[in-house]
């Protein structure tokens, strides 16, 4: 194992910068996000909570331009976007969020490769951090990884005070490492500190959910329409919960017309809250309220599992933290009912 | 005094559940994270011992009356009676189908600006206690008195007259605000003192940040039509893209919609995720229909609508 | 700002002031060809969604034109209006337009020389206040 103070860091930072767009969790915009690092800014050194926009933003952003198109000669002439997306290195990345984008993954390498998320991904560096302050409302360790492991990440730096140890988690990150200033062999001292340090984030996770009782109830109470009703009765169908959450990736594709005789194609966010996410010309399926939040909560603890064989929840909290009428899916799925067998 | 109050109001709504003066009740429970609340919405008398009455019910509930059938008992602060009398106004909801329980409301703590003043979230403070124009916040070993101005959200700063417009049974007393028509309003004052230009780059500043996940709209009792101008393609009104150019005019229409309806309850700012200033929109536009109109919805539930009433002569000096 | 010439989005109601565009025009009264005309049965149709549509699209600016108060074709159109535009020039003034880009204005079907009159003074205004970079980037 290898460590590192913090204070080589913005030097380590100032070398990375030359070769990627480095991000750093920062609420200089207003609100908590992956930021392009200023240069200056070391506050996330020393508190790293949670952003509010999770680091999925960097690679299925909240607004992407896929084309541009134009009226020529009586037919249409595309314009791809901008080339090959500039490699980026996020700096700061929680385990939640960095398993999070590996499951998210997931959906755009399967039937179909998905090249505007995937050349971002593969053009990304992902430099981890563990999670020494948890918020009341995470709930990572049910979810089969912890504050403090290097999930899916290529570096990934453990918190002891002043400095912090380094796990060479990839090649990418091993390479990432070559010639960097400050980096020294750590001592047994410092490994030690870091497990003590790992245990206590894990510690601080006070949240849980039983994922083997959610799997086994979940098949039974799809139809239990009374249940979703009154669970869903204060949802107000806003975004929140799905824009801020790291494994969801639904998109809308647009297209822009500002000229009658040119445009844009972009694709943004959408959330299978609204009300209109479902609304075809015949017939909208899941019209209902209760069928939009049956749907959240399928989708992310039973169909992914089905499709994928993990569950597309990391626990981050986020969902919890932002509601604003404060509905708690760790609530919901831990008051499941027991269910009656479906009867064939 | 606030556990009597509580109390006091658990007995009378398991008393309307009971004896079927009302289906169903909307009120407050706590809520799964610290200093939350979460709307409860029952017709189970076994539910009740739930309800509580603190200074973080911030949802303003009638944003669920529209909802429900039957008739609703519905936990109200002065805010929220408002909304629910605008909604009346509309001609949203009957009066007779709603039985509105007020509460005592002495202002709602904004845990936004709990954090800014002590540095840290919600989650990693202490406790904080209201205690009558002031809130004592204690975190980390340390404990510290905040007067009601500092801590205070701006709708409720600036709520004032502070009669409660509408209600069937009142729970306790009106307690008294720190409160006035100039108070909440630091942003706003701000603004109006700048030039057009450096007004419309703060606004485009704050609209570069909206993702558009229509929380503002969603939680607005006011924001109830079937089908949102967002939502007409046919032809497209306005991009769902996030440009701020298209955040900014969905904003400015979403506030002109809702001109003379709306109640400045603040719900729309405290649900933003990425925390554009609504207020200093919704407070200011308050402040041009009461300047032009002397109107303030919600006060009456027989005064017609804003926009469909109207004088002979009015507004004349804004026509060439 | 030389050979700036405004785009102005002018919508007009049917009964009023789309007649007296008709008699400025019949009666060759001179008026700048800045303006582009949208009629309206009622200047109460105009949603102030409109308004800002035309600014987002570019208009530099945009003109509302109804009957005068007490003459609308029906009966109370106007009045509506009146409350909803002055609300809404308020508003976006308060966020940072230009109040010479929004207008409201009555012409009735006989006069034709004062929407002439309000045609040119709003063009030499929206000359004078530069093009909408508003929207711009």
């Amino acid at each position: 194992m290898k460590k590192i103070k913090k204070q080589s860091i913005p030097g380590l930072l100032g070398k990375w910068q030359q070769e990627f767009t480095v991000f750093v969790p920062s609420k200089a915009s207003g609100v908590s996000q992956m930021t392009v690092w200023d240069g200056k800014d070391t506050a996330f050194l020393d508190r790293n909570r949670n952003t509010a926009i999770p680091p999925k933003a960097n690679f299925l952003p909240a607004m992407e331009k896929l084309f541009g198109f134009r009226k020529e000669a009586g037919s249409y002439k595309l314009e791809p976007a901008d080339g090959e997306p500039p490699r980026q290195l996020l700096f700061g990345i929680h385990p939640c969020d960095a398993r999070a984008i590996a499951i998210i993954d997931m959906v755009f390498k399967d039937a179909y490769e998905d090249r505007y998320y995937l050349s971002r991904r593969q053009n990304t560096v992902l430099v981890g951090m563990t999670c020494t302050s948890a918020y009341d409302s995470c709930f990572c360790t049910s979810l089969g990884f912890g504050p403090a492991d290097p999930v899916d990440v290529d570096i990934m730096l453990t918190d002891i005070g002043d400095t912090f140890l380094i796990e060479e988690v990839t090649e990418k990150g091993k390479e990432l490492l070559a010639d960097a200033k400050g980096v020294v062999e750590a001592t047994r001292d410092d490994e030690k500190k870091a497990a003590a340090a790992r245990e206590s984030a894990s510690a601080r996770v006070s949240r849980k959910i039983d994922t083997g009782e959610i799997s086994k109830r979940l098949p039974l109470v799809f139809d239990d329409q009374e249940f979703w009703e009154k669970i869903s009765a204060k949802c107000v169908s806003c975004g929140i919960c799905t824009f801020l959450c790291p494994t969801c990736y639904c998109f809308d594709i647009n297209d822009e017309m500002l000229r009658s005789d040119s445009g844009e194609r972009y694709r943004n966010w959408d959330c299978c809250s609204f009300a209109v996410y479902t609304k075809m010309p015949v017939e909208n399926p899941r019209e209902e309220k209760w069928r939009r939040v049956r749907q959240k909560v399928y989708h992310k603890y039973l169909f992914y599992p089905e499709l994928f064989d993990i569950i597309a929840c990391t626990g981050c909290g986020r969902c919890i933290r932002q509601c604003p009428v404060n509905w708690d899916i760790t609530q919901t799925l831990s008051n499941l009912p027991a269910g009656t067998p479906v009867k064939k | 005094m606030t556990k009597e109050i509580e109390q006091k109001l658990r007995d009378e709504i398991r008393d309307l559940l009971e004896t079927g003066k009302v289906d169903h009740i909307i009120g407050y429970e706590a809520g799964s994270l610290k200093f939350s609340t979460t709307p409860l919405i029952t017709g189970d008398k076994a539910d009740v011992d739930r309800l509580v009455i603190n200074p973080f019910i911030y949802n303003n509930l009638s944003v669920f009356l529209r909802d429900m059938c039957g008739k609703v008992g519905i936990v109200a602060k002065k805010c929220d009676a408002r909304s629910i009398v605008s909604l009346i106004q509309s001609q949203q909801i009957a009066r007779e189908n709603v039985f509105i329980i007020g509460v005592p409301c002495g202002g709602i703590i904004d845990l936004a600006k709990v954090e800014k003043l002590t540095g840290l979230d919600r989650d990693e403070i202490d406790d904080i206690v209201w205690q009558k124009e002031k809130a004592v916040v204690t975190f980390g070993g340390n404990t510290r008195e905040f007067p009601a101005k500092e801590v205070l959200a701006d709708a409720c700063l600036g709520c004032a007259p502070s009669d409660f417009p509408e209600y069937d049974i009142f729970i306790g007393e009106s307690e008294s605000l720190v409160a006035g028509k100039d108070l909440g309003r630091n942003k706003i004052k701000e603004l109006e003192e700048m030039a057009p230009a450096q007004r419309w780059e703060f606004w485009k500043n704050e609209f570069s940040r909206c993702i558009r996940c229509y929380a503002c709209r969603q939680i607005c009792p006011a924001c109830f039509c079937n089908r949102c101008f967002v939502e007409e393609t046919e032809p497209l009104y306005i991009s769902p893209v996030p440009k701020w150019q298209d955040n900014l005019f969905f904003q400015a229409i979403r506030m002109l919609h809702v001109a003379g309806r709306c109640t400045n309850c603040g719900e729309c700012e405290r649900a933003c995720p990425v925390n554009i200033p609504l207020g200093a929109l919704s407070k200011k536009m308050e402040e041009i229909v009461e300047e032009l109109f002397e109107y303030r919805a919600g006060m009456d539930k027989d005064a017609p609508p804003l926009m469909t009433a109207y004088q002979l002569e009015e507004c004349e000096d804004l026509i060439r | 700002m030389d050979n700036f010439e405004p785009k102005i989005l002018a919508f007009c109601c049917n009964w009023c002031s789309y007649a007296g565009a008709d008699l400025a025009g019949t009666s060759r009264m001179q008026y700048p060809p800045n303006i582009r005309i949208i009629k309206v049965m009622c200047s109460g149709r105009v949603n102030p969604f409109f308004v800002l549509k035309a600014l987002r699209v570019g208009a530099d600016g945009v003109l509302v034109l109804g009957c005068h108060p007490g003459d609308c074709h029906y009966m109370t159109g106007n009045y509506r209006t009146r409350r909803r535009l002055s609300i809404t020039m308020k508003f976006l003034e308060y966020m940072g337009i230009e109040p010479e880009r929004v207008q409201v204005s009555w012409c009735s079907a006989s006069e034709g020389a004062k929407f002439a009159e309000v045609v040119t003074e709003v063009t030499d205004k929206l000359k004078q206040i530069g093009p909408n970079r508003l929207f711009n980037d």
